[in-house]
Order: C-alpha cells, then structure tokens, then sequence
C-alpha cells in the first residue's frame, strides 16, 4: 500500500467532531448582499441596436428612391427575398450551420490541446508555437486556394479551410491562459503533490475555460465571414455558394437577405455562446463599472 | 515513529549572490507548535520550501518524517499540507469543493472526500456556506476554508505560512483560536510562519526568531504557565522583539 493509500484510510477513519456554532448567520446576510442583479447596459445596448437598425432601414428606403433596384432595393423588396429565401432555401442555412458547427468544434478541440501542450510540456513549446505562428502569417485567401488544388471534395476544402483559419486563435489563447495561471494557485495544488494528470483536471482545465470562451465569441463573426468565402470559392451548397448564385443573376435583394440571414446568424451563435458561458462561469463575479 | 518529525541540519541556501539561509539546524518534534519569526527578508518562506520540498539545499540535509523532503517529493503526499498567507481558493469551485480538493488528489471517494469537507467545514465555523463560490465569501471565511482544505487530509504536519496577517485583528484573533484548539485536540505537529510576535506568545510551544539570512537568532518555550504570566508574557515579547531587532509587529 503506497503513503497515499495509507493517507486516505487515515482520514477516513478519524472524522472530526461538529462545531457547536454554525456560521449561518454570518452567511445569510453575505448572500444577500452578492446577489446578481441585472446589468442596465443591456437594455441600453438593445436600445442603441434598436435605433442603427431604424436609422439604417430608414436610409436604405430613401436612396432606393433614388438610384435603381440592383443598387439597392428598398427594405420590403429585401424582405420578400428573405422571406422566399427562408422558406425556399432552408437547406443552405443548414448546410452553412453545420459546416460552421463542425470546424468550430474540432477547430477549439484540437486547438485547445495544442494550446495545453504549448503551455506544459517545455520541449514541444518552440516547435509548436512556430507551427502556429506560421498558420497565422498565411492569408486565408492562400489556404482557400491551397484547400482548391489540395482537396476534391468540397466539404473537406471548406473544413480545412476553416480548420486552419480558426485554430491558431484557440492554440494561441489558450496557451496564454496557461501562461496566465496564478503562480499561488500552482504553489497551492503542488503542496499537495498531486500527479500532472491531477494539476491539469483540478487546475488547468478550469482554469482555461474562460479564454474558449472568450476565444469562441470573438471568433464566431470571423468564421461566418470566412466561411460565406470559402462555400463561395470552394462548393455549389451553403450561403456563400447562393450569395455567388444572386451575385451572378444580379438579384441584390438576395445578396441582402443572405446577408441579413448572416447578421441573424451571428447573433443567434453569439447569444447561445453567452447563454452557455454564463451557466459553465456562474462562479465569477459579475462586476459592473461606473 | 520518528520523533523528529522536521530536522534541518546545517542548511545553507542562496540564490545567485544572494544568501537565504546559513547555516541553519532546528528540530520539530511530533505534537509540537513551533513558530518561525523574522522581519520580512529574513528567509521564513525559503525555510518553508525547503520543509516542503519545493527548493533544495546548497549545502546541508533536510528530512521531513524521515524522508528527503526534494529527492522523496511525492512520499510526503498527504504528510504535509500548507494554509498560505492568501487564502489561495480556487474561485470555479464552491467552499465545500475547495475544502475537499486535497483529498481528491490524495484518491478519497468523491462522496467521502465531499462528506469529510463537510464536516471540516462545520469544525471551523463554516456550517451553511458550503456551497457559495469563493467570490461570495468575506476575507476571513475564505480563510477558514483554506484552513479546512488543509487540515480534512488530515496530514501529520501543517504548515501555516501567515495565514491571519492579513486578517483584521479581531478575525485573525478568533481564528488563530479556533485553529490553535483543533491543532491541539488533533495532536498536530505545526510549524507557523509569521512576523507577529502575538501569534507566537498566544499558540507557539517553542518561538524561533531566525536573523537575516535565516539562522536561529533566539530560541524560546512558552508554555501554559507562562501564557497565564502577564509579567512573563511581556518579557518573552521583550526578548523575541529585540532578537528580531526591535521591529516587532502586529501587538
């Protein structure tokens, strides 16, 4: 039986005995005083978009007056396409979802744990972070012509594509939390000369989980934009391929309303982004500034 | 058994030009409060990595419960265990989930390890605040929660690295208590870092002053007859502030 094992049945078998004055008292008052109370910048911040849209709309509708439909149509004309579109074209938005859905997710997998590397295992560090500075030196309109000769099938183009395009920001962040772990924290879980498994599960892990975060919600409107450039060089499915498709018939109604999808797009992910965020970091305090 | 639970023999540390410690040897014996003093620089915390095993000697031996503290890092797992001068919580997990951490590093069931943080947390004062997060509790809760975290490995030895300095003087008074009376119940072996002269009239056996770089300066037993002595207690303070060259604090 190692020292370990010898430890845990010691402590099981000594259980301390009970104080006689809890601290409720102490505590009830505390958690009244922390309680969350809600931001009012948000109601300002909805009202602000509320008044751009408007104004934008409003400006929209008086230049259509003036110039001709295929410069820019007015606001109705842009939402009947989009309302056609949405019942006509379902399938392209998914199809857009799902590729977006599926480069994210390996893109964060597999940066996180270049990232984790990057930060822990010394020998690695150099060649990785060299890989990944080079990744981020490469335009992206060079990997999508790369993807073209590369690859036949046009999923594996678009994945790759995003894949390459996303990953370094994820490495790179997450990496930088590691750097940016508490050297206290370190000493405290290494007092108990815990195994590296348990420093990265107990500590590290954790630790990380704002920066994906914060790392997924900076680059969800970049990977909207790149992925709308990458189905319109790289496939004949998906929002970007059917914004090439109106492009080319001269419907710019279209152009708007894909676009308007887009803008949706990204603030339905980015309120699931939040919505998520907010439930995994319940344990940060929310601090409002004056 | 090993009495000599800590004995540090001839210990010499410097960093580059800089000389920590010279030349020290002290023993801490089983059961026993031992209080390291010093003004700020004197070497205290090089002292206690050097116990812990997080630093190793130029020159001289170290043993914790018979063990090279360095070289042996991981035979000590769950022998010793540190309250550090900042609570040090991990703020993602509630007081009960920080107070068991210890022991799941040391392979305690889950439900064991939750129902010993528990209890631990009920023993200093804690009862009812188990699940706030870190960001909910006041100053001195935390630090009762680090104090929990520490003691429910139940270890043979603690450390307290000026765990009530930065408390106010009645919460470090109330804590120190508290801590004093489970370290005695339990039997605890404890070495205390500190710069208040206070924390060692009021819970230390034996008070060592170490001069700067750390070497024993003054030596000194208080026992219950000489807390009960006004007169006794005043000389002691005299003495240990006048070792620690007449820059005593927290009184």
């Amino acid at each position: 039986m190692s020292v370990a094992d010898n430890m845990a049945v010691s402590v099981n078998s000594n259980p301390p005995p009970r104080a006689a004055a809890p601290a409720d008292q102490l505590v009830k008052p505390l958690a009244a005083v922390v309680r969350p109370q809600r931001n009012p910048e948000n109601r300002r911040d909805l009202f602000a978009t509320a008044v751009v849209v408007i104004v934008m709309l409003i400006a929209m509708e008086i230049t259509s007056r003036y110039v001709p439909d295929y410069i820019m149509p007015s606001p109705v004309t842009v939402w009947a396409a989009a309302r056609e579109l949405f019942f006509a074209d379902p399938y392209h938005v998914g199809v857009t979802l799902i590729r977006l859905t599926a480069a994210v997710a390996v893109a964060m997998s597999l940066g996180v744990l270049i990232g984790l590397a990057m930060g822990t295992v010394r020998w690695i560090r150099p060649y990785l972070k060299a890989i990944i500075l080079i990744d981020t030196g490469i335009p992206a309109l060079s990997w999508m012509l790369i993807a073209v000769f590369w690859f036949k099938n046009p999923e594996t183009r678009i994945f790759f594509i995003l894949l390459v395009i996303l990953l370094p920001f994820y490495a790179l962040n997450v990496y930088e939390g590691v750097r940016a772990l508490p050297k206290d924290l370190v000493d405290m879980i290494e007092s108990f000369r815990p195994s590296r498994w348990q420093v990265l599960r107990y500590l590290i892990l954790p630790h990380i989980v704002p920066y994906i975060f914060l790392t997924t919600k900076s680059v969800i409107g970049y990977a909207i934009r790149m992925v709308i450039f990458a189905e319109l060089v790289a496939s004949a499915v998906g929002i970007g391929a059917r914004m090439n498709l109106a492009q080319s018939t001269f419907r710019i109604d279209q152009v708007l309303a894909w676009t308007f999808f887009l803008v949706i797009l990204n603030l339905v992910l980015q309120a699931a982004v939040n919505a998520v965020e907010k439930v995994t970091l319940r344990w940060r305090a929310e601090a409002v500034v004056r | 058994m090993i009495d000599n639970l800590i004995e540090v023999k001839g210990v010499t540390k410097s960093f580059g030009s800089y000389l920590a410690v010279d030349n020290l040897s002290m023993v801490v014996r089983r059961g026993e409060i031992v209080v390291l003093l010093g003004q700020t620089g004197a070497g205290k915390s090089t002292v206690l990595n050097l116990i812990m095993g997080t630093t190793s000697p130029n020159s001289g031996s170290v043993r914790v419960a018979g063990f090279d503290p360095h070289d042996s890092f991981k035979a000590l797992k769950g022998r010793l265990s540190v309250s550090f001068q900042t609570d040090r919580l991990l703020p993602w997990r509630t007081a009960v989930e920080n107070a068991e951490l210890g022991l799941l590093i040391l392979g305690v069931s889950k439900p064991d390890a939750r129902r010993r943080a528990k209890e631990w947390l009920a023993r200093v004062r804690l009862d009812g605040a188990d699940d706030k997060y870190v960001h909910e509790l006041s100053g001195g809760m935390r630090q009762r929660v680090s104090l929990a975290r520490a003691l429910a490995i139940d270890p043979e030895i603690v450390f307290l690295d000026e765990s009530f300095s930065q408390l106010d003087h009645v919460t470090s008074g109330t804590l120190r208590r508290d801590f004093y009376q489970i370290a005695r119940e339990l039997g605890k072996t404890c070495v205390l870092i500190t710069h208040r002269i206070d924390d060692a009239l009021e819970m230390a056996d034996r008070a060592i002053v170490l001069s700067q770089p750390a070497k024993i300066a003054l030596e000194v037993h208080i026992d219950d007859a000489a807390r009960a002595d006004p007169a006794r207690i005043a000389e002691l303070h005299a003495q240990i502030a006048a070792a620690m060259g007449g820059e005593e604090s927290g009184s």
